[in-house]
């Protein structure tokens, strides 16, 4: 399981975690988010301008 | 009365949040979402950076896919101009003539750039405000063009930035003492300053624009210390205008003052019953500091129009949301939350010259702003410790 990063407001999207008030519970693979998902935090980023990056336990 | 038909006059973020905020919340009536820019709705903050820059295209600026709208149930009416208020009969007079009523009606009309008299009617001078002004922009910015940009806030401080990835050759001026200097305290502005000039920018702060002429084949500046510059193109950003007069005419309080806007309450409402207002034209209380503000930042327009969505549905509570905003410059991302300017004392962690670092900006040993560059997570919970000092302690 990895997390994907917002690139201007560091808002974390991580799959174990998922964001539940986005719809997404806990354990949602970031392959299952809709690409025209935004970030919800600063709502300016896409889906595809996310970084991966690892999460540690 | 019930309500069944709610209007909004905007398409910016403000007003586009609002009408899916007022789906999420529950409504089931009528949603008009009306505005004067022939795009739906999309996202400005990339304007003066990725999409001025051309490395996104304009059809990633959207907020939501272009059935989205549809989907919602939210009528959304581009290209189409609010013209009057008939605040009595609640109602709104469009442009081509067509009458429309509300029960509830919301303004997020925004603004629009701020010009300056000695460059009206001069040719080569541009503004950035809406998708609509980046095409011819853009086209003027090739390598080697010579750019004044009068004004180093956001915008213009980006705009300059974004010149020098393009290979411009970019001047600044700039009436402060140090760029961006609404947002950032001298302390950083200074930095900043060290940024553009270390990019190539000729940044020239402490003057302004006194003169500007087309002599048939260049731009030539005189700025206010009377030295001459040479450019192809001029970008003014000296700020926004609230759109106000829609409201004025319809005589719904406006502040007079130097911050301007539509007075509003806590929860958005306006003088008029039934009226709100949103976004970058609503002056609104500042619960954390008192007085009021205005406040022009994407995410404030963001929450607010979102807030005010529900108060129109009678489901709101005092607007405290603390702001915060970003900007890129030069590949250096800078975030700042809550009022920096109100601080009487600077707390530091980290480098200020070497651009990593958290400034915490606190009055009467109390968190008030907070500015940080490579310290996105930092400022996150900054802004947080913010905000729970607002719920704890401000007034409504």
């Amino acid at each position: 399981m990895s997390g994907y990063r917002c690139p201007v407001c560091e808002y974390v999207f991580d799959e174990r975690e998922g964001d539940p008030r986005e719809g997404f519970p806990a354990g949602t693979a970031w392959a299952d988010v809709p690409d025209d998902w935004c970030c919800p935090d600063c709502g300016v980023r896409e889906k595809i301008d996310f970084e991966p990056m690892e999460v540690s336990r | 009365m019930s309500v069944d038909t709610i209007a909004i006059v905007g398409t910016g973020v403000a007003g586009a949040t609002a009408a899916l905020t007022l789906r999420d919340a529950g409504f089931d009536g009528r949603v008009l979402l009306i505005g004067e820019e022939p795009h739906a709705p999309y996202r400005r903050p990339p304007l003066s950076k990725d999409v001025l820059r051309g490395s996104m295209p304009d059809e990633r600026t959207r907020l939501r896919p272009a059935e989205h709208w549809a989907t919602k149930g939210v009528e959304l009416r581009t290209g189409a101009r609010v013209t009057g208020i008939a605040a009595d009969a609640h109602e709104i007079v469009l442009l081509c003539g067509e009458t429309l009523g509300y029960d509830r009606l919301l303004l997020a009309t925004g603004g629009r750039p701020r010009t300056l008299p000695v460059t009206d009617g001069v040719p080569g001078v541009f503004t950035l405000r809406t998708l609509g002004d980046v095409p011819a922009l853009r086209d003027a910015l090739t390598a080697g063009t010579r750019v004044l940009v009068v004004g180093a806030g956001l915008v213009g401080a980006e705009v300059a930035a974004s010149a020098r990835a393009m290979d411009c050759a970019v001047t600044v001026l700039e009436v402060e003492r140090t760029p961006l200097a609404r947002v950032l305290p001298p302390v950083i502005g200074v930095r900043y300053a060290g940024l553009h000039r270390a990019a190539g920018v000729d940044l020239r702060t402490g003057t302004g624009l006194k003169s500007l002429a087309h002599n048939g084949s260049e731009l030539v500046a005189i700025d206010t210390d009377g030295a001459e510059s040479h450019a192809d193109v001029v970008v003014v950003a000296v700020g926004m205008v609230p759109n106000t007069a829609l409201a004025e005419t319809a005589g719904i309080e406006i502040d007079r003052g130097p911050v301007g806007g539509i007075t509003v309450d806590s929860q958005g409402a306006t003088s008029a019953p039934d009226v709100y207002a949103a976004g970058d034209v609503a002056n609104l209380p500042n619960r954390v500091l008192g007085g009021r503000q205005r406040v022009e930042h994407w995410m404030h327009a963001q929450d607010h129009g979102a807030a005010t969505a529900r108060a129109m549905l009678g489901q709101g509570t005092p607007f405290d949301v603390v702001p915060w905003c970003w900007s890129d410059q030069h590949g250096v991302t800078v975030h700042i939350t809550g009022w920096p300017d109100a601080g009487d004392e600077v707390r530091l962690d980290g480098d200020l010259d070497g651009m990593n670092f958290a400034a915490e900006f606190r009055r009467d040993g109390k968190l008030v702003g907070a500015v940080g560059v490579n310290r996105a997570a930092q400022i996150r919970l900054l802004r947080k410790e913010i905000a729970a000092r607002t719920s704890s302690e401000a007034i409504a």
